[in-house]
Order: C-alpha cells, then structure tokens, then sequence
C-alpha cells in the first residue's frame, strides 16, 4: 500500500510537469483528485481494511493528499505566472526611454517675479494691478509731472488714438490713453481705492517708445511698491530694500540709495547695488530701481492728507534683475523664447 | 551736460582734486556722470615742432613722401609721410622715437618700405586733438620755434565730465551752479564772481539806445532785459575762449555769439544778440500771428500760429522765443551795435513751442528747467564786461527791462525735528543746519522750528520735504540706518488675478507645457487674423515706433506659434508652449477691453520620432484644459459650453468657441487654422486654446467651501442609447437626458451623474443618424434604491428622449 501511494504521488508529479494551461490543469487534477482519480480510488480502498491498518495506512493516504495538493498549488502558480506574462507582453528594459512629454518651464520673467514677490510678501507687501492701457491723469499728472513737465521728456510714451474706448481705464475730459510707461500708476489706483495702511507690490507690464535692442524692449516688466502708514521714514525704505537685495543677490550684496530726481517721490534716490557674485559685473555700483517718500502732492492729488500719512515707494525692472542674476545679456532673448534659452532657467 | 574740468575750476578750487575724484562725488549730490573724456593735448615730451626743409617722392611708394626735417637738435632727420598738404618749409608736429601716440602705438625708427624712417610728423587727429584737415597739423602760421615741445603751444589738457542732470535740476545746467555743488560736498568755499559792469535796470530806452520800446505784457514772459552796445568789432575769439566752447562741443562762430554761449555755460542763462540794425523800432515779445514766418539760424523755416510765443520787432517775428534765433537779425560780419537780450520765460510754454517746433536748443533745455530770475541781469552784465573786453563795445547806458523777475528767495517753515522725523534717524538741528548752509541756504531759528532761505536759484525747493532732500543729498544717504523690522498687516491678500497667474503657470508647466514672454505690440495683420479687419482697426497705436509694432495684441496664440515656429527652425524640438498675458479685446459698442488671456499651443502629434507612438494632443483634451483653467479662474465647468469657432484663426468645423454664462470667460480650442501654420513652417495640425477673463470678473473675496452630507448607500447605473441625426450636437442630447433623469428622481432621490460613453456613426443605424449612449447614475441618501423604481425611473427618461423630433431609443 505504502509503495502503492508513493507510486501515485510520483505520477502525479511527473504528469504535472506536461501541463501548460487551466483547461489540461483541470484534466489532470481529475485524473487524480476527482471521483474516479487514482488519489480518491485508495481512499476509497480503506473501507476494506481491518480497524488495526486503517489508522496507519490513513496517515500514508493523508501524507499522499499533503503532496498532492502540494503539486497542484505548484502548478496553478506556474500556469497564473504564465498567463500574467503572457498578458504584460515583452519583459522591461529598464534603460529604455520614449518619448514622454517632460514637464514644461517656466519663463525666467515668471521666476524671477515670483521670487521678488516672495521676498515682499514676507514684509507683508501683498500684490495689487492695474491695467495696462491708462489714462494720462492715472499715470503722469497723478503722479506730479503736469503735462508741461520736463520730466515727460525722461520716457517716451506710446499714445493710444482720441477715439479709442477703455472700460478699465475710462478717460475723464479729453485726456489721452497711454500704454502704461511704468507700474507707478498702480500706485494711483491703489492710494485711490484702498484705505492705509497698507503694503503693496504691482508686477506688471510697461511700454516705451524705444527701438529694440540687446537692452531696450518695447515692452517691459516693473515691479512697484508701495506702502503708506502713519509715519514712514527714510530708515524704512533703506531697511526695505536692504532686506530685498540680500534675499535677491545674496548676503554679501551692498545697497547705496544715490540722490537722484522723480517727480513723485521726494526725496528720490537711485538705488545702487554691488556684489562679489555678479560675473563680469562684480564689485561695481550697479543701478538697479528708482525709490524715494512718496511726494505729498501725489498723496493730496489722492485724496489723503500728507500730514497724517507719509509713504514709500519703488519700482524696479524685472528684466534688468533677471539678467543680473542669471548673467543674461541680451534682454530680446526674453522674448524670443527659444527652448534651448528657456530651459536653462528650469 | 559736457562739463569742463578746467572751466568748473574758475568758480571752485579744484586743485587737490582729480575729474575720477569729482566724478564719484557727483553721483552722491544727484548728478550722474556718465563719461569722462579728455580733451586736449595730453602730455607728451617727445612731440615737438619741426621744419619741412626738403621732401622728394619715395622711390618705392607713389603716395609717400622723404622728408629732411629739422628739429632743433642740430641734425636733419629723414621721415617718411603719406600726407600731401605740406610744403617746404611748413613747421609740423614730430612725434621722435619713444613716443607713444593716443591711440597706443609706440613710435620707433623704422623702415616704410626699405627706407628708414626717424620719427612721424602728426596729423591733428593722430594727436588726440579732434579732426582737424586732412593731413598734417600745420603749426607755420603760428611760428613756433623749431624744437618746441608742442605741448607749450598748447595748454594744459582738460578732461570733460558728461553729466545727467535731472530735470529738476536746472541750477546745475552752468558751471557756476555745479561748482556750488561741488563745494558742498567737497568743503570748499565757492569763489566770488567779479563783475564790472554796474547793476541797475532802466525802465524805458534813451536816446542812445537802439530801440525805442521793449514790451511783454504776458505771463509767458513776466521779466525781459535788452541793453544796447555800439561800435563792436565782430571778429573771431581768442584761444580761451574757443577753447571753452569746443571742450563742450560747441563750434566757435564769432566773439559776439561765442560770448553769449560762454556765459550760458557759466551761468546757466541763455542770451541773444539781435544786429541792432535789422531791429524796427524796437522789440515785443508776444504770441505769433497766424500766417507769419520765420526763418531761423539754422535754416529751417516755420510757419507760425497764435500758439507760439516770438521776440519781434514792430514789423516781424525775429526769434522763436527761447528756442531759436531767427537768421534775418542775427549778427553777422557786418554788424556793429547790438541789442543784448537776457530774459526769463515761462518754463512749460517754452518746452511746448521747442516740442511743437521739433527742436531742441541748448537754450530752450535750460528755460525748460527753470533758470534762475535773479541771473538774468547778471548773465547780461557779464557779457557786457566781455563783449567791451573782447569786442571793443561801448555802453550807452544801463540795460532796459519790462516785468519783474517772476520768483524771489523762498522762505520755508521747517518745523523741529521734522528732518530726523522723514529720515528715521537720530539727526541733529545742528546736522540739519550745516547741511543747508553749505548749499547757500540761510538757516534762521523760528517759534517751531526754522526759517530755512532759499535763493531763487533753487526752483525745486519749496516745501519742507525738499529741505529733507537737500539735507540727505548733503548728510550723506549712507548715514541712514536701515528701518524697524516690519510685521505683515493681517487680512491683506493678494488680487485673485495674481494668484490665478501663479496657480495656472504651474499647472500648465506640469501638464508639460512651456511658458512665452511675447510682446504686446504686433503689426496689422496679426491682429486681423485674430478679431478682423474691422475689430483690429480698434486696437491700433497713435503713434508706432515701427510698423511691426502696431497694435495691441488681441489674442497669445499667434506668439505661441511664432514660437513653435522658431523653435522648430532651430531642431529645439518645442513640445508644447503657453503664455499667461494680458489682450485687448474690442467689444460690441467699440470700447477695449483688457482681459487676462491664458493660452496654450502644442503639435497634436509629437515632432519627435520615437519607437512608442504617444498619444496625440486633440481637440477634447484641449477643451478638458480650457475648463480646469476656467474652474481654476473661478469659472465652474458647469457654466462653460462649447460651439462651433468661426474665425480666421481657427481651422473651420475644427475648432470649438467657449463662452460662459456668467459672462465672465470666452476662448476657443481646436485646430489652428492650417494653411497659416503651415506657412510658418509647421507641419501637422497644431491644437491651440486659449480662455480669456475680464479683470472685472476676478473677486477678492475668496468662497470658503462648506461641507455637505453625502450618502452611504450604493447608487444605481442605467444605460441608454438614443439615435438622433447626425447634426443634432450631443451637449443638446446630453442636456436633454440630464433634465429627464433629474425629473424622473424627482424629490425622493438625487441624480448623480450622467456620461455620454458611446458615439456610434456606423452600419446599422439609418442614414444621416448617430447613436450616443450615455450612462446615468442615481442614488437615494438613506437606502438603497430598488430594481422597481430605477426601472421606472428610466422609463421616464426614455418616453422623454422619444419625444425629441427623429429620434428613436436604441434597443
């Protein structure tokens, strides 16, 4: 009997080694474990042993079935490992690469302005706009330079015709539309719009009547700043601007606020930067934005009384900032957005 | 401004300090220097004066001459020279060997072809000197000993500081004013102007005048001054005085002209001198009569009218008033007496007539900046002195004026403390009061504070704020300390717009598109294939630089191709490309308005070979783009629908208008018009969108999100499919089923969703028709619903499909 059994659990095992799929699995499991397979014929023979043989041939048959079930476990895993590889196709080659789009870059411009923001937004400078196309009261005689001011002469301005319509920025009288030459006049909209204090920075796009060169741009990007209080000094402006160049340009970058003349601020200063880290550029005075105390004449043209409030303000050009610092020459490639410049700044 | 070294030196003592050290102290006060320049001879020992004593053609060289020159050291030198305007006898600067020139180049003896030469004799450029005439420098005129170093023939070089003076500014645009500066800063003391002719203005002409009235009766000019000078000699200046002139650019013409430009440069007031003999009667200045003319010094001829301001005589307009000289009375060889104006015009009005005339004068910059009421008799009076020192005038009497000057000395309140108070810093009445005297300013102790004086010179300061300015332009900026450290005010935010901006640029960068910068300015016919002929009419410029930079743009997609365009051309294999910009969209009633455009463009199959075929961009995930871009915007996708685009931008029947409910979002997505793509160069189609919103349609106020309830029963799904023509859009039968499968729900249970799954156009169906399946889910918040009501549920929806005209539930 013993030999019996390990003689069938041997076929078993042979037999199974033919079987490649679930419908000859079947097959075989019946030949062996169905109602008339080899494995349920000598369980079935125990009903002729004596009550002394049948404990110990029992355990022989049960150590049989053991083996047996062990063999078909054995081989649902091989034929499930067969049908899932057939299923998953070639096996990986892990070096290979298709031609899956990367994730896109973000323009220098964008980085740049969202890291100066960021750095304004830790003094608590939060973001405000204004439209690009203006009026000339909202970005010059608002901002104290009357249309006979020779400081009209600093820029040249794009007009827009007398018959064109603005809705967000409608004309009062006979005044003129202009594309914005600088983001001061959000300075305007706000001071008109919101009650101080507050703390404000406008990124946004300017427009001179410049030809194009490797560092003149038909159109550029300022950002402003503006922040009035009850009493806001001189000290508050440097320490403002000192905070700005040292996240911008590193710790070993030194600001100087050099007297200079705008209209609306008073006093006005050109602000100068020199750092180590600069390239070619290194170690000399660089002239990087226009800052001052907002003149009293542009906070009364507003509306608010200059001797309860007082102010600072700013503008800096983006561009200039993001050549500085990514030691870029030639301020047209900003615009031509050619992959092979763009995605250097990734 | 060109400033002179050596002139600035007349009115300050500048002998301990260099142009580089002036020039880093300039900056400091407000004037940047832009350039320092020499001028003049520099130094050079080894050039001297030499005589052409014989010169024969070289043997080997048509164009070249052997010189024998003589210089002074007792033997005869051979040198060879390619200049032709010398004969013997000339004397000629000769650099000797061991020169170096200006330019660098080291002179040494050497051979011009075979032939030895000793030395250069030097050409007035070569020396550093400016063009002069061709060829050599002749020096024989002057007959300078023969061996002379030239630079005794010259004087001592002078270096030229070109500096910007802003417009506030206008006391600096003459020596006198930035030597004042100067002083300030450096601690020096200004020297005095000596003037000989005696002060005094005379109300009306005598008989020895020239003129028999001087009238200006306006605002424009409130103050005007003419004086009479007789029997002047017009002749050339004396070395000095052109050398002071041509330093600064200017060209010598004659002592008379070059004294009033002389004195302009000293003191910031422009002068004129009129040929007392072309003058009728007398002068006025008054507005321009509609019809005259004018002719002026440099030829160009003006037709004037009632908006321009003239110096005339009784009969003409003589002079665009301080603009320009008009050639008929200007002074001339000819002239012997000569009327001297010296005025004050009104700043504006002066740059209004220099703007409407196209021009720009060196008089007409320093009225525009204001110049100072109280030179005007003292620039006069200078020039008097000159003009009988160096012309050999005579006075005949005081000069004549009509007005006043229009300001005087300001007096400012300067309360205490207000200073220390604008700077943030611990700053003394002391420290304040140095600072101001050192700029002229008379500081005096009042009840609050101080009386602060400011001369007339100083326009600019009038209020106690520019007091400020001129402390901190003296104290020095770098004394301030930098501020408090500063808390953020709570409840500010950002616009919506701003963050939008951000948000969108990082989800359009992670769905693998790559952000433009383009510009606003495109030309006409971009912005006509963008909104038409008529609408691109609407957005054009007064006045363009160029024609390429026409007009505001309408629409990012065209930049976005010109990207993909470029990027190809150069095998950058560009994927997918956007741009985050504001356009100008004309509206129904012709106004423009600005939205905020968010765009994206990309090849809808990969420009990149690859043995994997990715899957193309098409139309449907461009829509899917626009609605998170709307939804991100604050444009739920459920208020945004699509139509058939019909513009020449988009590819017709391929290309999908998006418009919102609430009105605040249009765009469109689909095939970029192809014939124009694939003139730039593009291939395959290019799948482009662009959503744009209204600056308006931004709310601050952020929605919090509340939470609601959802069910925790199992829903149940249905599926019915509808035949329908093929015209017939299938948001139209979407709609249709979504309202039949919320009525039949009614208030006992909640549709949740409805998805078209299946379009079907093939065999079996009849002609002209299409099938759409669409799967519809319910659910009951408190149970699970049973087969009974979902099937009569659906039962509704489809006796409700059957009613639309030709169409038939597929069984």
């Amino acid at each position: 009997m013993q030999q019996q059994l390990a003689q069938l659990v041997a076929t078993a095992q042979a037999e199974s080694k033919s079987v490649t799929n679930r419908a000859e699995m079947e097959a075989f499991k019946a030949r062996v474990v169905g109602p008339n397979g080899s494995l349920t014929a000598a369980m079935k023979g125990m009903a002729t042993l004596s009550k002394e043989e049948r404990p110990i041939v029992g355990k022989l048959i049960n150590e049989a079935k053991k083996s047996v079930e062990e063999i078909l476990a054995a081989l649902l895993t091989k034929i499930e490992d067969a049908e899932i590889g057939s299923a998953l196709g070639t096996p990986l080659d892990p070096t290979l690469t298709g031609n899956e789009t990367p994730a896109g870059f973000i323009h220098p411009l964008s980085r740049t302005r969202e890291k100066i923001l960021n750095t304004f937004k830790k003094l608590g400078f939060t973001i405000a706009e204004g439209p690009e196309i203006e009026t000339e009261w909202h970005c010059f005689d608002a901002l104290n330079t009357p249309a006979d001011h020779p400081a009209r002469d600093m820029q040249d301005t794009l007009y827009l015709p007398k018959t064109f319509r603005s809705v967000d920025a409608p004309r009062r009288g006979e005044e003129a539309l202009v594309l914005r030459t600088h983001t001061s006049s959000v300075q305007i909209r706000t001071l008109l719009n919101r009650k101080p204090p507050f703390r404000i920075v406008a990124p946004g796009r300017c427009f001179r009547r410049d030809a194009v060169d490797a560092t003149h741009s038909a159109n550029f990007h300022q950002i402003e700043g503006l922040w009035i209080d009850h009493q806001v000094t001189l000290a508050d402006l440097r320490g403002v601007l000192d905070f700005f160049v040292k996240e911008t340009f590193g710790a070993d970058a030194e600001i100087r606020l050099r007297p200079s003349y705008f209209p609306f601020t008073e006093p006005s200063f050109e602000m100068d930067l020199r750092s180590p880290n600069l390239g070619r550029l290194s170690n000399r005075w660089l002239e990087i934005m226009g800052c001052g105390l907002v003149d009293p004449k542009v906070l009364e043209l507003c509306g608010l009384d200059p001797k309860e409030y007082s102010g600072l303000a700013f503008g800096l050009g983006l561009e200039r900032i993001a050549m500085l610092v990514h030691g870029i020459d030639d301020i047209r490639h900003f615009y031509n957005n050619d992959l092979r410049f763009l995605r250097q700044f990734a | 401004m060109k400033v002179s070294f050596q002139a600035l030196g007349r009115h300050v003592d500048l002998s301990g300090v260099t142009p580089e050290k002036l020039s880093e102290v300039l900056p400091m006060l407000g004037l940047e220097v832009e350039s320092i320049q020499s001028f003049g001879l520099a130094p050079m020992p080894r050039v001297v004066v030499g005589e052409i004593q014989a010169f024969e053609k070289h043997p080997q060289a048509d164009r070249l001459s052997v010189c024998k020159v003589d210089v002074g050291d007792g033997t005869l030198r051979q040198i060879v020279c390619g200049a032709k305007n010398f004969k013997t006898g000339d004397r000629v600067p000769v650099a000797l060997p061991g020169t170096t020139m200006p330019s660098g180049f080291e002179i040494k003896v050497s051979k011009l072809r075979e032939v030895e030469s000793q030395g250069m004799m030097c050409s007035s450029e070569e020396l550093g000197l400016g063009k002069g005439e061709d060829g050599l420098l002749i020096l024989t005129a002057q007959k300078p000993a023969i061996g002379t170093p030239l630079n005794k023939l010259y004087g001592k070089p002078d270096s030229v500081l070109e500096i910007s003076v802003t417009p506030n500014r206008g006391d600096c645009l003459g020596y006198r004013g930035l030597a004042r500066e100067a002083a300030a800063a450096l601690g020096l003391t200004l020297k005095p102007l000596t003037v000989k002719t005696v002060a005094g203005l005379s109300a009306s002409p005598s008989a020895k005048d020239a003129f028999k009235f001087v009238r200006s009766e306006n605002s424009f000019c409130p103050y005007y001054t003419a004086r009479t000078l007789r029997n002047v000699k017009v002749g050339p200046s004396p070395d000095w005085l052109r050398r002071d002139l041509e330093a600064v650019g200017l060209r010598p013409i004659n002592n008379v002209v070059d004294i009033t430009n002389w004195v302009m440069l000293e003191l910031g007031q422009p002068l004129h001198a009129f040929d007392a003999a072309k003058v009728k009667e007398g002068i006025e200045v008054r507005a321009a009569k509609a019809g005259e003319e004018l002719t002026l010094l440099d030829g160009k001829k003006l037709s004037l009218d009632s908006t321009s301001w003239v110096i005339a005589d009784a009969q003409r307009p003589l002079v665009l008033a301080g603009v320009m000289g008009g050639v008929d009375s200007g002074v001339s060889a000819t002239t012997t007496d000569i009327i001297l104006e010296s005025a004050w015009f009104t700043p504006g009005e002066v740059r209004r007539i220099a703007r409407r005339a196209g021009i720009s004068t060196d008089s007409s910059y320093r009225f525009t900046r204001d110049v100072d009421p109280a030179g005007v008799e003292l620039a006069s009076r200078l020039a008097t002195d000159l003009l009988i020192e160096l012309a050999g005038a005579e006075v005949v009497g005081p000069a004549v004026s009509t007005g006043k000057p229009p300001r005087a000395d300001v007096k400012i309140e300067l309360p205490a403390g207000f200073v220390a108070a604008k700077c943030g810093a611990p700053i003394t009445d002391a420290d304040v009061t140095a600072a101001l005297e050192k700029l002229g300013f008379t500081v005096e102790k009042s009840k609050a504070g101080f009386t602060v004086t400011v001369p007339s010179f100083r326009s600019d300061v009038t209020r106690p704020i520019d007091l400020v300015e001129e402390f901190i332009r003296i104290y020095g900026t770098n004394q301030i300390p930098a501020g408090r450290p500063i808390a953020p005010l709570p409840g500010d935010e950002d616009t919506r717009s701003s963050i939008f901006t951000r948000e969108v640029t990082s989800r359009l960068a992670g769905a693998g598109f790559t952000e433009c910068c383009h510009y606003t300015l495109r030309d006409a016919a971009e912005c006509e294939l963008t909104v038409g002929a008529d609408h691109a009419k609407l957005l054009a410029l007064e006045n363009p630089l160029t024609a390429d930079q026409s007009h505001v743009r309408a629409s990012l997609v065209p930049g976005l191709i010109g990207a993909l365009s470029r990027n190809v051309a150069v095998n950058a294999d560009p994927r997918g490309f956007f741009e985050v910009g504001v356009v100008f969209r004309p509206q129904a009633d012709g106004a423009v308005r600005e939205f905020l455009s968010v765009a994206f463009a990309a090849p809808a199959e990969a420009l990149v070979r690859s043995w994997k075929v990715p899957a193309a961009f098409d139309i449907i995930k461009a829509k899917r783009l626009l609605q998170d871009i709307a939804q991100l915007a604050g444009v739920a996708a459920t208020r945004v629908s699509f139509t058939d685009a019909k513009s020449a931008l988009w590819q017709l029947e391929h290309a999908a208008n998006l418009s919102d409910r609430g009105r605040s979002a249009e765009g469109a997505c689909g095939v970029v018009e192809l014939r124009w793509t694939r003139s730039m160069g593009l291939k395959g189609s290019i799948i482009a969108g662009e959503v744009m919103f209204p600056r308006s349609s931004f709310v601050d106020v952020q929605r919090i999100p509340r939470f609601e309830a959802f069910s925790s029963f199992p829903p149940v799904t249905r599926d019915v499919a509808v035949i329908v023509p093929v015209a017939t859009s299938a948001s139209e039968v979407l709609t249709r089923v979504q309202q039949a499968a919320s009525k039949a729900a009614g208030k006992e249970f909640d549709l949740e969703y409805v998805n078209c799954f299946d379009v079907f156009n093939g065999p079996g169906l009849p002609e002209g028709s299409k099938s759409l399946a669409f799967e519809i889910r319910w659910r009951h918040n408190e149970r699970t619903l049973t087969d009974e009501e979902t099937n009569r549920a659906l039962g509704t929806v489809i006796a409700a499909l059957e009613k639309g005209a030709g169409w038939v539930i597929r069984k």
